[in-house]
């Protein structure tokens, strides 16, 4: 075992002091490959020394395969790539990893359950789902795999525990957490005498600002965030809701509470701000927002912390080390909306104990570390925030840009954060409210159009669904 | 030489030439058909009543406390909802914009091209390309063709001098635009039927309207389009059919928007069915999709069975 401990340190400091490409990550997962394929052809020559007898004794568990399904985002990449064939090499226990899409992995979670398939062991869960599939009883609870000794739990962000529940119970072990935060572009404002805004109004003033402007040739619009029908535009006015104190029910009736003046207020600044945004804008999601923060088209955007690793990659960036980050602007208060992927175990897994394993060790402060330098997500633990290994982490062939100087805004950001509303049908929530917001951000609905017909709809659905 | 219909031999020898028992004569047909009837029950008439029992049902899939028998209650729900109506509307819109052009311009091009001219064959082969592509790929491609910063179209439409145009974020032009595409896939597959059709027309009448005078206007309007009228109605019908079942392309280029501009029903029912795992809902919206369907069939039917009553 300690040649492979030591070929992961090789991975990891390589990864420490790199930005992480795909290509470099491939790269190294190949590095990693080879010396396995080495390693295996001296066991075949009976050259092997004592160093890997640990390993061979470790194959007790030979017949043992955990499959999982991941989204094919930088988290599910290496834990596919990377950490499941390390697993299987220090372990014996084989770890399949498919990556689908989001849409894919909802939907792919439901028929499975509820045909009690045992094919997948592990599921990356967006946690908006957890109460969803919780309360049909499809997932393992994992309250005692947090407070085992060797999960290390009270290390985890609190916030990021607490969408994970429901009624009380742990249903998954956070992967990443990427709350929203503003990004903003240092040597725009710079170059226009401008500070960070820190409340809305100012956020307004600047977008309006930035708006057409040249800098350099390019031309350069406000902001953008995702806002695209679907999740992306409630992803995005969710920020805007919760920072002007809104929320999304009474929670005490399950009422929506889509019509408050709060909402209102709220809606109505952020469909105003839709004027200082790209064309194509309400077609956005997140990879449009990241390509034109990369190619410098813009001035702010309202992005998750975790995208910011793509526009300091000089492969595909003409933006490197250009940006800078801070909380998203306050309303009444600045409250980002979180997004976060946990880890779940199937109720109808067949190797619970092994899976869990698996997470416990994909999890341990080693690793969410580890995940961070090879380009994952954002980390779940907060000592991971103080960890040398990545506050001194800098950006390839910039030794004076931290890579991870989003990291003390990302947990300011994790004291303040909202989940999406925490109820079953909150997928079915989405979608309903999603239309009339599309509506209200094309001009084809005023605010209160689009809220009443909101609130309407919200009401319907619940009606039907029996909450009152 | 006489003029009344020559029966086929087989009818004739046909009961005289098989032995054996009543029984067996009885059963024997049967017999041979039982895989196919037992297949068929098995893939498709045992999931179509399940179905029914479905979407009598209130059944989501992840809420299975509250399963029961809701009687009509989700067709209720389908028929009152604003929803329902608007997928309605958009689903008939895109019905008789795609089909309509493809019809037009699929009979054209077969007209053009059953004449012999040199290179024909080569510009029919070619033609046929969009029909060997999975919509899903069309759908992507043409979503990036028509991208406001980066796709062709706005690219040539801003050099031509024009303003580029965010096609699948306005209401007004997503629909007609995702038919466009269908059109541009599905053309060659009216093309392909009409231009069969055609190339099987007797010459005789061609060669009499000739000889008499007409002219090519009169030609086609008047021999070749009554000739060809049931070709057309099966080629209508099957894509009328296959229209009212859009899915891959809506989900590939709009999920059902902007706003609910192209929420056609089929995106409806997987709305329903797999994001909300509303089953019963989703089992009672397919069946109402299926009656709407099956009206259009029968009357298709009724016209082909009109003309060809007209006929003899």
């Amino acid at each position: 075992m300690s040649d492979t401990n030591g070929r992961n340190r090789g991975l990891v400091s390589r990864f420490a002091e790199h930005t992480t490409s795909r290509r470099q990550l491939l790269r190294g997962v190949g590095a990693a490959g080879a010396a396995t394929a080495a390693r295996r052809s001296l066991v075949a020559t009976g050259v092997a020394s004592a160093a890997i007898s640990g390993a061979t004794a470790g194959r007790a568990q030979d017949a043992v395969t955990l499959r999982g399904i991941f989204l094919p985002a930088t988290w599910g990449t290496i834990t596919q790539q990377v950490f499941a064939p390390e697993y299987t090499e220090q372990t014996g226990v084989e770890v399949v990893i498919d990556l689908i899409g989001r849409d894919a992995i909802h939907d792919k979670m439901g028929t499975l359950f509820v045909a009690q398939d045992p094919s997948y062991d592990l599921f990356n869960v967006d946690y908006n789902w957890v109460p969803e599939f919780a309360r049909a009883g499809h997932l393992v609870p994992m309250d005692d795999v947090l407070s085992a000794p060797e999960t290390a739990g009270d290390d985890f962000l609190p916030r990021a525990l607490d969408v994970a529940r429901w009624e009380g119970v742990l249903y998954g072990i956070p992967q990443t957490v990427h709350p929203h935060i503003l990004w903003y572009r240092k040597d725009l404002f710079d170059e226009a005498g401008r500070t960070p805004p820190a409340t809305m109004q100012e956020w307004r003033e600047t977008v309006e600002f930035f708006q057409g402007k040249e800098f350099g040739g390019q031309q350069v619009y406000g902001w953008a965030a995702q806002a695209a029908r679907g999740f992306g535009n409630v992803h995005t006015w969710l920020t805007f809701l919760y920072s002007f104190g809104g929320d999304a029910f009474n929670w005490e009736t399950m009422e929506p509470a889509l019509t408050t003046p709060e909402a209102t207020e709220a809606t109505a600044f952020w469909a105003d701000m839709m004027k200082f945004t790209p064309p194509g804008i309400n077609d956005y999601t997140y990879d449009e927002v990241t390509n034109d923060a990369a190619s410098g088209r813009l001035a702010t955007c309202l992005q998750w912390s975790w995208g910011a690793f793509a526009v300091d990659n000089p492969e595909s960036s003409q933006t490197v080390g250009k940006w800078e980050f801070v909380e998203v602007p306050a309303g009444t208060a600045s409250v980002p909306h979180l997004a976060e992927w946990v880890i779940s175990v199937s109720n109808y897994s067949q190797q619970r104990e092994e899976a869990i394993k698996f997470i416990q060790w994909l999890e341990s402060p080693e690793n969410d570390v580890r995940q961070a330098l090879l380009g994952g997500g954002d980390p779940v633990r907060t000592s991971s925030y103080a960890n040398p290994e990545l506050t001194e982490a800098t950006v390839e062939g910039n030794p004076d840009l931290k890579r991870f100087r989003r990291y003390p805004v990302t947990l300011e950001a994790m004291e303040t954060t909202q989940p999406r509303p925490l109820f079953p049908e909150e997928e079915r929530w989405e979608t309903t409210v999603s239309v009339p917001l599309h509506a209200i951000q094309l001009g084809e609905m005023t605010v209160e159009e689009g809220l009443a017909k909101a609130q309407d709809d919200v009401n319907r659905m619940m009606m039907e669904l029996g909450y009152y | 030489m006489s003029t009344e219909p020559q029966a086929l031999p087989i009818n004739r020898v046909g009961p005289v030439a098989q032995p054996g028992p009543v029984r067996g004569r009885r059963i024997g047909p049967y017999l041979v058909m039982l895989p196919a009837l037992l297949f068929l029950l098995a893939i498709s008439i045992a999931p179509l009543l399940y179905s029914l029992v479905v979407s009598l049902l209130r059944y989501n899939l992840m809420n299975p406390d509250r399963m029961g028998f809701a009687g009509l209650r989700n067709f209720q729900l389908i028929l009152s909802s604003p929803d329902f109506w608007n997928s309605l509307l958009v689903t008939v819109e895109f019905v008789v914009i795609a089909v309509g052009l493809e019809l037009v311009l699929g009979l054209g091009l077969a007209l053009v091209l059953s004449r012999d001219v040199p290179g024909v064959g080569v510009f029919r082969s070619f033609i046929l390309v969009p029909l060997a592509l999975a919509p899903v790929v069309v759908g992507l491609l043409w979503r990036f063709m028509l991208n406001t910063e980066s796709g062709i179209l706005n690219w040539v439409i801003s050099v031509l001098g024009f303003s580029r145009t965010d096609f699948l974020s306005n209401t007004t032009l997503a629909l007609p635009i995702i038919a466009l595409v269908d059109v541009w896939q599905w053309t060659p597959f009216m093309f392909l039927i009409l231009l069969a059709a055609i190339q099987a027309l007797p010459h005789e009448p061609f060669e009499a309207a000739a000889i008499d005078g007409a002219s090519t206007r009169e030609t086609i309007l008047h021999i070749a389009l009554p000739m060809l009228r049931y070709p057309i109605l099966v080629a209508v019908l099957l894509r009328t059919i296959d229209a009212f079942r859009v899915y891959d392309l809506i989900f590939m280029m709009t999920r059902g928007g902007p706003v609910n501009a192209t929420d056609t029903l089929s995106w409806s029912v997987y709305n329903n069915g797999f994001r909300n795992f509303n089953m019963g809902y989703a089992a009672a919206l397919s069946w109402i999709i299926l009656i709407i369907v099956t009206a259009v069939v029968t009357v298709f039917i009724r016209l082909l069975a009109g003309r060809a009553g007209e006929t003899a």
